[in-house]
């Protein structure tokens, strides 16, 4: 077999996964990122609400989190349109989405100042952590070149990837509905 | 070694179009066909027009200031080529209802026939990243235009693509 041979076997074995679902381990070759039914990397990153912004010492920490189903949305930048069409959904179904008893973060390369605008701006119910550096975003497979890519995750109560969508459609109401029915699940 | 290092190269460059997830479609790649429903749920096949003649689609939303700023300049191409030029307005439903998008249409009055993407049948198929995105499709049925923003002179791209 030449090398041409494998090149084209290499893309063909790797297209499908890249165009179809988002999780299963071909994926995993091109994305990285925990699969689901892996332990979710612990990470911890200075935050900020629509009302205030967490001091230095005192991080987001994920596996403080351990108990509670945890929501991680990485996405490109504060302001931007897809982003806010994502967060404002987030914070306008928050009911229907989550629920009063899952936690949601918002990750992405903005300052927590930015971060403190933003989600003012939106009137968010959730945390928005500042990764500047994507040192998180790249443990997840969802770090970028400029920004981060549009990347959810849904953290089980024991602290496994219970659900990923390593591309999120902000504007796709049928990621939503799957986003919904993945938390409803991870949280019985 | 250097079969090891062309299958890491093949594989990065399959993997590259999913790390550009906000790009939309390419240019010159024919447009999708499908089907969308109106505002009143019935099924307004895009297919049926493109193709025969230019086609103009616009992703937007009741909540996408950007949009808001840049009807002026959809209102200004449609006066120019409504005629010539099939001008179609597709909400996407996320965060909408159509009460809401009706009040809307209300007070603004895009120039275009509004579709209600409520099952993302389009923003999945043109690759819609962000509302604001407007793609025109030539009358061979290509992708000629896309893009996003504020300032896009939707009337210069339709003299460069239907012609004066």
């Amino acid at each position: 077999m030449t090398v041409r041979q494998l090149l084209v076997l290499a893309a063909l074995a790797a297209a499908p996964a890249a165009l179809a679902a988002q999780q299963g381990p071909p994926t995993a070759l091109l994305m990285r990122g925990p699969e689901v039914g892996r332990r979710a990397p612990d990470f911890a990153l200075p935050w900020a609400t629509k009302d205030t912004v967490g001091t230095a010492g005192a991080p987001f920490q994920l596996w403080k989190n351990l108990g509670r189903v945890t929501v991680l949305a990485f996405y490109p930048r504060d302001f931007s349109s897809g982003c806010t069409a994502e967060l404002r959904t987030f914070t306008e179904q928050f009911e229907s989405l989550f629920g009063p008893d899952v936690t949601v973060v918002g990750i992405s390369t903005d300052s927590v100042e930015t971060h403190q605008r933003f989600a003012a701006s939106l009137g968010a119910p959730f945390m928005l952590l500042s990764d500047p550096s994507q040192a998180v975003a790249r443990k997840y497979g969802a770090n970028g070149d400029a920004a981060m890519r549009r990347v959810v995750y849904v953290i089980g109560k024991d602290g496994k990837v219970a659900y990923r969508d390593l591309r999120f459609g902000a504007l796709d109401p049928k990621a939503y509905e799957a986003l919904r029915a993945a938390v409803r699940e991870a949280r019985r | 070694m250097k079969l090891a290092a062309c299958l890491t190269l093949a594989l990065a460059a399959v993997a590259a179009p999913l790390a550009a997830q906000d790009e939309g479609l390419a240019l010159g790649s024919a447009a999708p066909r499908v089907a969308v429903p109106d505002l009143d749920g019935k099924p307004v096949d895009l297919g049926q027009l493109i193709g025969k003649q230019p086609v103009v689609l616009e992703f937007w939303a009741t909540w996408c200031s950007v949009c808001e700023e840049l009807l002026p300049r959809v209102k200004a191409a449609h006066a120019a080529y409504g005629d010539r030029v099939a001008f179609f307005g597709i909400n996407v439903t996320v965060n909408q209802t159509r009460e809401r998008v009706r009040r809307y249409l209300a007070q603004h009055a895009p120039p275009f026939r509004t579709l209600y993407d409520e099952q993302g049948a389009a923003v999945r198929a043109y690759q819609a990243p962000i509302t604001s995105y407007i793609l025109i499709i030539d009358r061979q049925g290509k992708v000629a235009y896309a893009a996003t923003g504020a300032d896009q002179d939707l009337t210069a791209a339709l003299r460069r693509i239907v012609g004066s």
